[in-house]
C-alpha cells in the first residue's frame, strides 16, 4: 500500500509537469506547480561522528489544482542512509478552499506548532542557515514535526493587518516519538493543534503562537502532552530576525507535571550593493530537557552558538559556510565546520 | 552666463523631463481585471495583499487568478518595486516559499506579452493583471487604486 502511494505521488510530481512543460502558453491556467529541493554538505567536526561529504535530503514538492477550489499538495523526500536511501511521504494534503477565511483539508502536514517547522522544513534552500534549530531538527523528538489528520485554516485581511489561523485534529505522535501516527492513533486519544499569526502592515513583522495537546505513547504508558510555542519574525527586506520559544509539558498517572523548554534566536542581514549576494548570520540555541521526564528520558540538553555566511551564487542555488560550537548534555564543547550547497529546481514555467 | 542662470536652466530641464516621464503612458501601469469582476476600486493595501497572495478570493467568493508579466519589462519593474518592494530574486523566493508552505495553490500565472496578459484577463473569470497604460485596449476593466485612475497625477503605479 505504501509503495502504491509513493508511486502515485511520484507520477503526480514528475509526469504531470512533463506534460505541461511541453505545452505553449494558452488561455488555460496552468494547474501544476512544483519544485525540487536538494543539498550536499561537507562536515568537519572535532567529535567522533560521521563527517566528510554528505548527501542531504532530496525533496520533490508539487501542488496540483484539481478544480478552482480543490488542491492536492504532495511532497516526497529521499534521505541518504549508510546503506540505502530512505524514501518518505512527507506531506499529502487535499484541501478545499471555501473562502480566504475558511479552508478545510485532510492529510499529512508539517505540524503548525513551530514557525520554522512550517516555514522551511525540508526546503533547505529557503532557510538561511545549513540546518534547522535543534528544537525542531529532522528526526528530533522535542516537538512533533508531522501531523496526520484534518485541518481548518484561513486568513482574514484588513488594510491594517493579516490574521491567519490553523486548527487541527489528528493522530499525534507515533510509536517512534519523532514520527507522526501515519497508520492510526496508538492511544485512541486524538491530538489537537491551534495556531495563529498576525502580520501588521506590510513591513515584514509576524507574531504568532500555538498550542498542541496529545497523549504521548511510551513503554511506561501514556503521558498527557501539552506544547506551547511563540515566535517573533521580522523580515523587512534585507534583514532577518527570527526568535522562537517552546515549552513541552508531560504529565503521567502520578499527576506530576514535568516541563522541558527550548528556544533559538536567529539574525541575518543581506549585505547592500555589490555584496548583495552575501548574507552573514548568527544563531543562538538552547534546549533544556527535564531529566525526570520519562518521555524525554534520552533527550539531551543542548547549547549552540552558530555563525555563518550564505552566498547566493545563482538565483536558485546557494553556498553556505557555517561554524558551530555545540554542547550535548554535560559533554564538552564540540566545534564543527559545515559547508552546504543548497538548491531549488522549479518545475513551473517562468519562476 | 552666471551660475544662477545655469542652475535655473538645469532645473527647468529637469522639471520638463520629469513631467514628460510622469505622463508617459508606457511608464504608467494600469491594474486590469476580468470585465465581470464586481470590484471597481482597491486600496493600495488591498492590491498588495492580492498581489502577494494573502487574499485569494474576490468579495463575491470567486477565486482570484493573478497574472504577472515575465521578466524583463517596464511594467514588471514598476510592480515589483511599488507593490512587492522586492528584487527579482526576492520575488522568486517569495513565491517558491508560498507554494512550499501550501499557503497558495499556485504562484502567479506568467504571461509573456501585453497582448497575452490582456487576452487572459479577458477570458479568465476572476483574473487580475497589469498592463502599460497605452496597451490597455478593450475587453478588460481598469481598476482604480485608492480611488485614482491611471490618468490621475497622484496615481501610485508609475
Amino acid at each position: 500500500m505504501r509503495h502504491r502511494c509513493l508511486l502515485t505521488l511520484a507520477l503526480m510530481l514528475f509526469a504531470v509537469p512533463q506534460a505541461i512543460i511541453g505545452q505553449e502558453p494558452t488561455a488555460q491556467v496552468q494547474n501544476f506547480h512544483g519544485f525540487l529541493f536538494g543539498d550536499v554538505v561537507y562536515v568537519a567536526r572535532d567529535a567522533a561522528t560521521t563527517d566528510g561529504f554528505l548527501i542531504g535530503q532530496m525533496v520533490a514538492h508539487g501542488n496540483v489544482r484539481l478544480s478552482p477550489r480543490l488542491t492536492l499538495f504532495g511532497e516526497l523526500s529521499g534521505t541518504a542512509r549508510p546503506d540505502s536511501y530512505a524514501f518518505e511521504v512527507e506531506r499529502v494534503i487535499l484541501r478545499y478552499d471555501f473562502l480566504d477565511v475558511f479552508k478545510l483539508s485532510a492529510g499529512r502536514y508539517h505540524t503548525p506548532v513551530s514557525y520554522w517547522n512550517t516555514a522551511y522544513h525540508h526546503g533547505l534552500w529557503l532557510q538561511t542557515s545549513v540546518a534547522r534549530p535543534e528544537i525542531i531538527k529532522i528526526g528530533g523528538r522535542f516537538m512533533p514535526g508531522h501531523f496526520i489528520g484534518a485541518m481548518a485554516e484561513g486568513t482574514l485581511t484588513t488594510s491594517a493587518l493579516s490574521f491567519t489561523y490553523q486548527a487541527g485534529v489528528g493522530n499525534g505522535r507515533g510509536a517512534v516519538l519523532s514520527r507522526g501516527g501515519d497508520a492510526g492513533d496508538l492511544n485512541r486519544n486524538r491530538a489537537s493543534v491551534f495556531a495563529a499569526q498576525i502580520r501588521p502592515g506590510h513591513f515584514g513583522l509576524q507574531l504568532g503562537g500555538s498550542v498542541y495537546f496529545d497523549q504521548a505513547p511510551t513503554l511506561l504508558g501514556n503521558f498527557d502532552e501539552r506544547i506551547a510555542s511563540g515566535h517573533f519574525v521580522f523580515e523587512p527586506g534585507d534583514a532577518e530576525l527570527i526568535a522562537e520559544y517552546s515549552q513541552v509539558q508531560h504529565e503521567g498517572s502520578d499527576d506530576v507535571e514535568r516541563a522541558s523548554d527550548g528556544w533559538y534566536a536567529h539574525a541575518g542581514y543581506r549585505l547592500p550593493g555589490a555584496l548583495s549576494k552575501f548574507k552573514p548570520y548568527v544563531r543562538a540555541e538552547r534546549l533544556d530537557s527535564n531529566a525526570a521526564d520519562p518521555v524525554f528520558a534520552t533527550l539531551e540538553d543542548y547549547r549552540a552558538i552558530i555563525g555563518g555566511l550564505r552566498f547566493d551564487f545563482d538565483g536558485l542555488a546557494a553556498l553556505k559556510g557555517e561554524y558551530r560550537r555545540e554542547r550535548f548534555g554535560n559533554g564538552p564543547d564540540v566545534d564543527g565546520l559545515y559547508l552546504q550547497v543548497a538548491f531549488a529546481v522549479s518545475l513551473s514555467r517562468g519562476m | 552666463m552666471s551660475w544662477s542662470r545655469l542652475f535655473l536652466i538645469a532645473l527647468f530641464g529637469l522639471l520638463v523631463s520629469s513631467a514628460g516621464y510622469a505622463q508617459n503612458p508606457t511608464n504608467t501601469v494600469a491594474i486590469v481585471v476580468h470585465p465581470a469582476t464586481k470590484t471597481d476600486n482597491l486600496s493600495f493595501d488591498e492590491l498588495r495583499r492580492i498581489f502577494r497572495g494573502e487574499r485569494q478570493f474576490w468579495a463575491d467568493g470567486s477565486r482570484i487568478t493573478l497574472l504577472v508579466r515575465a521578466p524583463v519589462s517596464q511594467e514588471r519593474t514598476v510592480v515589483l518595486s511599488k507593490i512587492y518592494r522586492m528584487t527579482e530574486d526576492q520575488f522568486r523566493q517569495y513565491w517558491i516559499a508560498k507554494m512550499f508552505r501550501a499557503e497558495v495553490a499556485a504562484g502567479p500565472k506568467i504571461v509573456y506579452s501585453s497582448e497575452m496578459a490582456r487576452e487572459l484577463v479577458t477570458v479568465i473569470p476572476g483574473a487580475i493583471g497589469f498592463l502599460p497604460l497605452n496597451a490597455v485596449g478593450g475587453g478588460v476593466k481598469v481598476i482604480k487604486i485608492d480611488n485614482m485612475l491611471p490618468s490621475d497625477p497622484r496615481y501610485p503605479l508609475r
